[in-house]
């Protein structure tokens, strides 16, 4: 029993001291963002394209398909129930508002988070193991401005971007196939949606975007400068990083939408 | 051993490295005992000693990858602990070092290697910088290799591109770990060589920590002996070959100086207590 309690103990205090660390992250990206040109070390607009080319406009396709997937996921589901009370006229509500508050974001953000995040884990612990880290900071270069603060400004920019697109994306699939299982025209489908969607509901779903791209960051770089071993480890870290951060991903999109929504 | 003029024939050179009082280690096991080391300028030190010696320890130290807990290092004159983070930077572009597996950074070709830290620290143009990285790749014998990457690069190719991007900003003070570690002899023979030709050429003042033996008495200047995380000896390479210490005649003879260890043991070994 006091095992477990002891084990109980260690994690929490494991657990506290990582949640430091990646405010601590996130301070120092922040610093260096901000006011790295005055300690003589910018955070480089090249580096922040070419991420923002990894994230983001690399992951345009699969964004795009898997918005269409939940677009038309959402018509069927939301058709098929409301159908039970007669309601499907009223399937554009549902839709849009869960769209933009809810699964846009969330579908993105568990994309990146897999597709970036683990792309970041990985290169930071493989960086740590073959002394690339080392020799950064030996070359007089921090290594949370030249590897961190990047991916973090690219991907502020990116996810809240991506989530626009799948909102858009999402929301025309849907309406494509509402429209072609209720016999009405696109256009009134989608004025009836413009007619429930207020900037809020959009704004709601990029603050959640804005969040997660905070979230996917930390967690993939504080877990790839926590690696040992070596390639096993590296794939350790990858797999940790994702696990990590789509939960906390989750957790946060469940807060977030409760303390919006009171 | 190198051709620099002998200590005793020319004029007191000042210290480059300084350390008084080192004591450094890692959680509860201490691995450097206040040590106390001094590196003239234009002087080619080599730290040796066994696994476990401290020697790396002491080499991340002395490129600021590590604090020490207590004691005081100088580089170039400047004590480390009392600059400022943009002091420190401007102290670390006169250093340059030379990792053992090479550390280049895989995402990017040989030449943008070399090119970073210019492209970090200057202002140059890009042609110049073209132009720095190729005559720097000619110090080290590796001509028209700029457009690879650093996997299709050999061992002793790696290494080589390693030190063109140490010294790519004409450092003051280089450091090299393990540089013919992994390498045939021939090749490292051509390191060693190389590292001499840089000091004679660039009046650098270099710190190598190595256990090879060959190696450490055809570059040395002096020799610091490592062992248990204390220095058993500093000396010109004449003074550590006719020392009386067992452990350093056990060491350059290549004798193991001491059973195998278990775990345990090895790391009481390291904290002093053995």
């Amino acid at each position: 029993m006091l095992r477990y309690v002891e084990q109980a103990g260690r994690r929490t205090l494991d657990g506290l001291d990582q949640m430091g660390r990646a405010s601590s992250l996130l301070g120092e990206s922040l610093f260096w963002t901000f006011l790295g040109r005055r300690w003589r070390q910018p955070v480089r607009v090249r580096a922040v394209f070419a991420q923002m080319m990894q994230i983001g406009i690399a992951a345009v396709p699969i964004t795009t398909l898997l918005a269409t997937a939940i677009g038309v996921m959402l018509a069927v589901q939301s058709l098929y129930s409301l159908g039970l009370f007669g309601a499907q006229s009223f399937a554009h509500v549902g839709i849009s508002l869960s769209l933009t508050r809810e699964f846009a974001p969330l579908i993105v953000g568990i994309l990146i988070a897999g597709r970036s995040g683990s792309a970041l884990a990985a290169r930071i612990s493989t960086m740590s193991i073959n002394q690339e880290v080392d020799a950064l900071r030996a070359i007089g270069i921090n290594p949370v401005r030249f590897l961190v603060a990047p991916a973090l400004l690219a991907m502020l920019i990116m996810l809240p971007s991506l989530t626009m697109w799948a909102n858009l994306v999402a929301l025309s699939a849907a309406g494509l196939f509402v429209s072609a299982s209720l016999d009405v025209s696109l256009a009134a489908y989608i004025s009836n949606t413009m007619s429930v969607l207020v900037p809020n509901d959009v704004l709601h779903g990029l603050g959640k975007s804005i969040l997660f791209a905070v979230l996917i960051v930390i967690v993939a770089a504080l877990n790839g400068s926590r690696v040992t071993g070596g390639a096993e480890g590296v794939g350790r870290v990858t797999t940790r990083s994702v696990v990590h951060s789509i939960s906390a991903i989750v957790l946060a999109d469940m807060i977030f939408g409760y303390l919006a929504t009171q | 051993m190198s051709t620099l003029p002998q200590t005793q024939t020319s004029a007191p050179r000042a210290a480059a490295v300084e350390v008084r009082g080192l004591c450094a280690g890692y959680g509860d096991t201490q691995v450097l005992h206040d040590l106390d080391l001094e590196v003239r300028e234009g002087e080619i030190m080599v730290i040796m000693g066994g696994s476990g010696s401290g020697k790396s320890t002491l080499l991340r130290l002395l490129i600021g990858l590590e604090l020490p807990r207590v004691g005081t290092l100088s580089l170039l004159g400047h004590e480390t602990a009392r600059l400022g983070p943009v002091e420190m930077l401007d102290l670390r572009r006169k250093l340059g070092v030379a990792f053992q597996g090479g550390a280049l950074f895989s995402s990017m070709s040989v030449a943008e290697n070399i090119k970073l830290p210019l492209r970090e620290h200057t202002k140059l143009d890009e042609a110049t910088m073209d132009i720095m990285a190729r005559l720097k790749l000619e110090v080290v014998n590796l001509s028209g290799f700029g457009d690879l990457m650093p996997a299709e690069l050999s061992g002793g190719m790696l290494k080589r591109a390693a030190i063109a991007r140490a010294i790519v900003m004409d450092p003051r003070l280089l450091f090299f770990d393990e540089p013919s570690a992994g390498l045939d002899p021939i090749v490292s023979a051509a390191l060693d060589e190389l590292i001499l030709r840089l000091r004679e050429a660039m009046g650098m003042t270099i710190v190598v920590v190595t256990h090879e033996v060959e190696s450490a008495f055809k570059i040395a200047d002096r020799i610091t002996i490592l062992d248990r995380g204390r220095i058993l000896e500093i000396g010109t390479p004449e003074e550590v070959r006719n020392s009386s210490n067992e452990r350093i005649q056990n060491m350059l003879n290549r004798r193991s100086a001491e059973e195998p260890l278990e775990p345990a043991a090895y790391l009481r070994r390291l904290t002093g207590n053995a």
